[in-house]
């Protein structure tokens, strides 16, 4: 009997989580009169988005959103998001535009609208300590890997490879749990692995696997914003023919990625 | 007083000293703080002089880390209305004279005090909409809101049971004698009984805040931008400098010392005042 | 899944066991005659009741945790004398400990001084009357509050979440981000708890009954 109320409360709170849900005009429109650009971006993720010391959001992903908000002709507000609530955000419409370090997959294009061309690309690696001499994803089988929760290659590290996936919160949580040994790697984004090796702090640390899963990034808007994406789309394109990315990279001190070369190389 | 018992050197009174706490002021526990803080990092002193020492980058961090602190407070004072709020209406259902009422409210009581923190925060940040709209109207929800709703359930939950536990303690006689000249139930409840409870649920109440205020942190988990969340921001915008740990959750212990500490000893001298005079 | 619930029902037995041995060894400490024992107890009481138990678990586990010696672990690398389990095992038992000790304080409080007293007459040690005389007594009639403070430790034990301990929740979190399915693991996951922490209510405040001294309190 005390099972059944329990269901009962359960589902009235699931009712009340359902009767939710807004269908929004045409979210440019929105917008232009709110004045306000409202972009979804990571907060604890160098060099992309991170926070100065008086609690700004500044990076590469933030700079990018200001050169839309610049075109718009509207301000800028930043939301932080992480790898786990970052595409609710969106499809709830917190935000009205994504551009937080997500991955270009098939599934997730059918939550949100993922904006071509994609805009930045990175693969999948590790960081471990040079002795211990890592060869191929194999040499993970058994050991503890720190992870992040919510990305998607900690299922495939640890299916795959074997690896004992240990997943923090957030990326300092899991850089001091390597540093301090309680894992033989750190599984993450090859780009920020890159940028982290050139730290004199991690001079013991290498990238030493062959980087896997390469795939571009997406930007992303509400399904259904067609405009808005058209927009974003140009905007891309011309990110990548002035060299714009290059330029952030440079500015937020990693080395210019292959990815980013070769689309100022194709739209130049 | 004489009780019925079989262990009779349990009757003779307690013994009268009671505890008092040996003063410990700030002073005593704001240098452990410190020694906790300092003492990691010098550990990692070592490794490379040309970056700031540890304490110089919590000092640039300081502002930031208040502001989300100031946060904390706001979320915890909301928390705690809103679970007052509720937990009085619940406590009091759970004394009502309709059984139904009476056993739903023990039942909500009891699932929300049995339920842990964590997993209630979890429940209103994943389960309750982004906004909600109301004849047209369409209110946001921020995840803040959603925090203090998450943390209010159990602070109701513990309230209801202070209140009932209040109610329960008083003499049957008050409730009689109130009869007797001739108040209805709801008079008796307001003018009569529960003036005598509030000072009974003060010093509970407080712990309970205390352990609310504490409480708030596990919003980082979910990701408010409280302190915490505002720490572990900092400490890899700072690139995830290991010297950097035990500053800066040292800082943050420091900051919740620094308020509980005298709302404990504030309850602690309550409990004893009362005590007195019941 | 399963797993999670046993490292729970695991971390929450190793927690209760020491929280209580801190319990009393931390009562003991603070009737003792030295004022520096007493002092340190009382301090170690204060720090640990009034900062959140997330943030100890994270100065132990991040702070702490660094400093100690490494030893040579089955990968070829050095990994930390203890690990997340052992460290929220330990922040957790010391933060239930300082709630314990109190309990336990008020506890011995309850026992009559004449009752000592005839014990030291008889030619008891200290040690022998704490252990054989006043114990015994204290902890039953701190049995209550024992209980309550336990059966919050249990619900604590959640925050081993963040350290990334294998636990229910963070099992649950592991799934649900995996298959998307968020509304029916907190259901699962609320009832769960709700299942767990009411069994051990119940047979606590059973055990409580059958402890109880008649007539006291």
């Amino acid at each position: 009997m005390k099972l059944r109320t329990l269901k009962t409360i359960a589902a009235a709170f699931v009712a009340v989580g359902i009767g939710m849900g807004t269908a929004s005009a045409d979210a440019l429109d929105t917008i232009k009169e709110r004045g306000k650009l409202i972009v979804g971006v990571k907060a604890d993720y160098i060099p992309y988005g991170f926070l100065d010391t008086s609690g700004a959001i500044i990076g590469i992903e933030p700079d990018l959103a200001k050169d839309v908000a610049d075109k718009l002709g509207v301000d800028v507000e930043y939301v932080p998001v992480v790898s786990s609530n970052r595409m609710q955000f969106l499809e709830q419409g917190k935000i009205d535009l994504m551009i937080a370090t997500m991955t270009d997959k098939p599934d997730r294009r059918k939550v949100v609208n993922i904006v071509d061309p994609n805009y930045y690309s990175s693969g999948t690696n590790v960081l471990a300590l040079k002795k211990l001499g890592l060869k191929s994803w194999d040499d993970l089988n058994g050991k503890p890997v720190c992870g992040i929760q919510g990305a998607f290659y900690n299922k495939a590290t640890s299916q795959k490879y074997g690896a004992k996936i240990v997943a923090f919160k957030g990326t300092a949580e899991a850089y001091a749990a390597l540093k301090g040994g309680n894992c033989a790697a750190f599984v993450y984004d090859d780009s920020a692995i890159v940028a982290k090796t050139k730290d004199d702090a991690w001079s013991e640390y290498e990238m030493p696997l062959p980087t896997i899963d390469d795939a571009p990034w997406g930007l992303a808007v509400q399904l259904g914003e067609d405009a808005f994406a058209t927009l974003m789309s140009e905007m891309i394109v011309d990110w990548h023919k002035t060299g714009r990315i290059l330029e952030l990279e440079t500015k937020y001190g990693v080395a210019n990625t292959p990815f980013a070369q070769a689309m100022h190389e194709e739209y130049k | 007083m004489n009780k019925k018992t079989d262990m009779p050197v349990m009757l003779s009174k307690p013994i009268e000293a009671p505890y008092t706490p040996s003063a410990l002021s700030y002073w005593h526990i704001l240098p452990i703080i410190a020694a906790m803080m300092i003492i990691p990092s010098l550990a990692f002193s070592a490794a490379g002089d040309e970056q700031l020492s540890p304490l110089a980058v919590l000092k640039n961090w300081i502002p930031l880390l208040l502001e989300g602190f100031v946060f904390n407070l706001v979320i915890s004072v909301c928390a705690m209305a809103v679970g007052t709020a509720a937990g009085t209406a619940l406590g009091l259902g759970q004394i009502s004279p309709n059984s139904l009422m009476r056993s739903g409210s023990w039942f909500v009581t009891q699932f929300f005090r049995n339920a842990p923190w964590l997993v209630l925060l979890f429940f209103a940040m994943f389960l309750l909409p982004f906004e909600f709209s109301i004849a047209g109207l369409t209110i946001p929800m921020p995840d803040w809101f959603k925090a203090i709703i998450g943390l209010s359930l159990p602070v109701m939950a513990n309230v209801s049971e202070i209140v009932r536990g209040a109610i329960r303690s008083l003499p049957s006689g008050q409730w009689e004698a109130a009869e007797s000249l001739a108040y209805t139930r709801r008079q008796t409840l307001w003018l009569v009984i529960l003036p005598q409870c509030v000072k009974r649920m003060l010093p509970p109440w407080m712990n309970l805040y205390a352990i609310l205020t504490m409480a708030t942190v596990l919003a980082s988990i979910v990701g408010v931008s409280e302190v915490m969340t505002l720490t572990g921001r900092a400490l890899s915008a700072e690139g995830g400098r290991p010297d950097l740990l035990a500053p800066f959750y040292g800082f943050v212990l420091l900051l919740f010392f620094a308020y509980c500490y005298p709302i404990a000893r504030y309850t602690l001298r309550l409990e004893k005042k009362f005590a007195v005079i019941n | 899944m399963i797993g999670g619930f046993l490292t729970t029902l695991k971390l929450s037995a190793v927690c209760l066991f020491f929280s209580v041995i801190i319990g009393v060894v931390g009562a003991w400490l603070q009737g003792s005659s030295f004022k520096w024992t007493r002092r340190f107890v009382n301090g170690y009481i204060q720090l640990f009741r009034n900062t959140p138990p997330l943030v100890q678990l994270y100065f132990f586990y991040f702070a702490i945790g660094t400093l100690l010696p490494t030893v040579e672990n089955d990968w070829g690398g050095e990994s930390p004398l203890l690990g997340n389990f052992a460290w929220a095992a330990i922040s957790l038992s010391f933060f239930a400990g300082a709630f314990n000790v109190e309990i336990f304080r008020s506890g011995i409080e309850a026992v009559p001084k004449s009752t000592v007293e005839a014990a030291e007459a008889l030619g008891f040690t200290k040690l022998q009357i704490y252990k054989d005389i006043t114990l015994p007594l204290a902890f039953r009639v701190a049995l209550p509050a024992l209980n309550n403070n336990l059966v919050n430790l249990v619900k604590t034990t959640t925050l081993a979440y963040a350290i990334a301990v294998p636990d229910l929740l963070y099992e649950s979190n592991q799934i649900w981000s995996d298959n998307v399915n968020v509304t029916e693991m907190m259901i699962f996951l609320l009832i769960a708890y709700f299942v767990l922490v009411g069994v051990l209510v119940a047979g606590m405040n059973r055990w409580e009954r059958s402890l109880k001294i008649p007539g006291y309190g």
